[in-house]
């Protein structure tokens, strides 16, 4: 008898300790007083379709959640659904059970995003990084201009290799390396080319893909290849394989443009002589959209039911001006300078990949051919 | 097509083909030496991803490339082991104890990567180290072959020497003999008083050394960080070298070079006007198509003794 009291009193306090560590990451549940009073209890929870760490996409909107915890004093919560999509819908259904004012997700999650805001119209929802342009009445999307981001990367590169930089060569040559070749991949690179072109309409781009996010060696291999061919400034949009194109650089003695954060602050730290070879790096600024959407939506303007398309008007994207940067001459930088406030009143159109069939693609990349 | 033939004969080609070599070959090391014991170790993946971190980490730590090196090779040792404790004393399936490795690694190096840095993705803020590239006297000045034979990274030379060693070690030695016996039948092994389990935990105990070196090498030679899942499918290209080298140290090593050409041959191609699709499937192409040639000559070879024996009869 008394041993069958001690495995009741145990299982009891196990239970209450494993359920007083099922909360993840942030604040318990916003309790019902929030209802009454949304505006003064702002709640929102961040289902990231994938982990935290990867430097990019979904670090930048858990940096946007944490920023509108501190500005509005939100009650907020990021769940990490892992890549596995069989355990994104019982995420849903719980984010959509939990009384939160608002539910962030995107990226690949778009579809489920719409799905559920037509089925739950009473639930905000904001898609921090669409790509899909279905839209409800209860949901707010936002995508990135991507290729205006680097139609800037683009231009920069043919400035500098037409620079007398220390590194750069004579060749009228610069790189690209590419995740795979997909839409998303490729709307940077056709913005790449138009940026490029603008300042040299005789560039040539040396474009690789790797076929693969997460093969930092293959991209280094890659990246010594391109720089042994004449190039001297290559751009990765490539994921963690990107990360072997910037050792490549170190190695090979030449420049890079890193993408989605600043990656020459990145290895600052730990690496010294890297950074000094990134001069810059193309970053959508999904935290400040996020921020902006969120003051939309308290002050009550934030269109929902609308796609939007943000870019270097709305400060969504940019490219990170930090001291590598500063490398580039004066008037260098004022032609980027004056470029973007072309971009950003809209003087300058730039073409997409989102549309583009394969033959089309290849016909753009076959033009710029070395 | 005068371009490819530029492409193949340049030496920056073949050195770009022994880099890409070295992680595949030292795997592919460990797989013959489990293999040949008949304990097939198919977590090699695994193994390399969790030698890739604990390099990182520890060379971080004491700033010491080497000492990140011996650790690296040791949590390969560690990690074989754990699953030759399982295997061999728990009696569980090795396919199963492997393919644990693998989830657990894939999983386990990101959880350590959070534990000690905060970072989920790159190891980017630890300095760690690198084993450094090593330029042989004599032999760096000689034209060409120099340009191909020196200046690689040590473990690359480690990598080569161990083919030898391991050549050697199965060929020419008791313990070998021992190993090979163990792997073509246990039972007579054991009868002539050899300990099985214990020439098992030694065979899984190299074959974590060798793809601890390979794992090393990732992070602390090719790139000079630890990245999610960055062995990315090498340790399973390495157990196809392995089959496809009919499980011989000479056989293996060619098939290993092989598709470590394949692969470089593929980045190379990239500069030409070839769909990217054609070029990505290259490595893969040569694989099946090793595959099927090994397996062809081994049925004409059963086919044949098949045939003698019925004339015999």
């Amino acid at each position: 008898m008394k041993k069958v009291k001690f495995l009741a009193l145990l299982l009891l306090v196990s239970i209450i300790i494993l359920t007083g560590c099922t909360s993840i990451n942030g604040d318990s549940k916003p309790t019902q007083t929030g209802d009454e009073t949304p505006e003064e209890n702002l709640s929102a929870i961040l289902l990231i379709p994938g982990v935290l760490g990867d430097k990019s996409f979904f670090d930048s909107a858990y940096n946007g959640l944490k920023m509108i915890e501190e500005q509005y004093g939100a009650t907020v919560r990021v769940v990490e659904m892992t890549g596995d999509f069989t355990k994104w819908e019982p995420n849903f259904m719980d984010a959509v059970e939990g009384d939160w004012d608002i539910i962030f997700s995107g990226s690949d999650t778009s579809e489920m995003l719409y799905n559920y805001s037509l089925r739950y119209p009473d639930q905000k929802f904001i898609n921090f990084d669409s790509n899909m342009s279905d839209a409800a009445p209860n949901l707010y999307s936002m995508e990135y201009k991507a290729n205006e981001l680097s139609f800037l990367a683009g231009a920069v590169a043919a400035l500098v290799t037409e620079s007398d930089m220390e590194l750069a060569n004579e060749d009228a040559l610069i790189g690209f390396l590419g995740g795979m070749d997909i839409p998303g991949i490729n709307d940077f690179l056709i913005g790449y080319i138009e940026g490029a072109q603008y300042i040299n309409p005789d560039i040539k781009v040396m474009v690789s893909y790797a076929g693969v996010f997460t093969d930092p060696p293959k991209g280094k291999e890659l990246g010594i290849l391109q720089y042994n061919s004449g190039v001297d400034i290559s751009f990765n949009v490539a994921g963690g394989t990107g990360l072997g194109l910037l050792d490549a650089a170190k190695e090979q003695n030449k420049y890079a443009i890193g993408v989605d954060s600043d990656q020459a602050v990145m290895f600052e730290e730990t690496d010294p002589d890297k950074s000094p070879h990134i001069l810059t790096s193309a970053i959508k600024k999904i935290d400040y959209a996020m921020l902006d959407a969120v003051e939309k939506h308290l002050d009550g303007s934030l269109e929902y039911g609308v796609n939007v398309k943000v870019g270097l008007a709305e400060g969504a994207v940019g490219l990170a001006k930090n001291v590598y940067y500063e490398q580039l001459s004066e008037s260098d930088r004022a032609i980027i300078d004056e470029l973007e406030d072309k971009l950003a009143k809209g003087e300058i159109k730039v073409g997409t990949a989102y549309g583009l069939t394969a033959e089309e693609m290849n016909v753009i990349r076959d033009a710029v051919k070395p | 097509m005068g371009n490819i033939w530029e492409i193949i004969f340049a030496t920056d080609f073949i050195f770009s083909v022994v880099r890409v070599t070295t992680p595949i070959l030292l795997a592919a090391l460990g797989a013959i030496v489990s293999d040949r014991a008949g304990v097939v170790n198919i977590g090699l993946e695994g193994i390399m991803l969790m030698a890739a971190i604990t390099g990182v980490v520890i060379s971080a730590q004491t700033q010491s490339a080497f000492i990140g090196l011996f650790a690296a090779v040791c949590a390969g040792i560690l990690i074989a082991l754990i699953l030759g404790y399982f295997v061999l004393e728990m009696k569980s399936n090795i396919i199963l104890g492997g393919i644990a490795v693998n989830l657990f690694a894939s999983g386990g190096s990101v959880f350590l990567l959070y534990v000690l840095t905060g970072e989920k993705g790159t190891s980017s803020s630890l300095a760690s180290k690198v084993v450094p590239n090593i330029n042989i006297p004599i032999i760096k000045d000689i034209p060409i072959i120099g340009e191909i034979i020196s200046g690689h990274n040590l473990i690359t030379y480690i990598a080569i020497l161990s083919v030898v060693a391991v050549y050697l070690m199965l060929n020419k030695t008791p313990m070998g003999t021992k190993i090979r016996s163990v792997g073509e039948n246990y039972h007579a092994a054991e009868s002539v008083g050899i300990n099985v389990k214990k020439v098992r935990y030694i065979a899984l105990g190299l074959s974590g050394m060798f793809a601890g070196f390979g794992g090393a090498f990732l992070s602390m030679g090719y790139v000079s960080w630890f990245s999610r899942d960055m062995s990315a499918g090498r340790g399973w290209i390495a157990l196809a070298a392995e089959a496809m080298g009919g499980g011989n140290t000479i056989g293996t090593t060619i098939t290993a070079l092989i598709f470590g050409f394949a692969q470089a041959f593929a980045n190379s191609l990239q500069g030409l006007n070839i769909p990217s699709e054609l070029i990505t499937i290259i490595p893969n192409v040569v694989t099946v198509l090793g595959l099927c040639i090994f397996a062809i000559t081994k049925t004409t070879k059963v086919r044949k003794v098949k045939a003698n024996e019925k004339n015999n009869n």
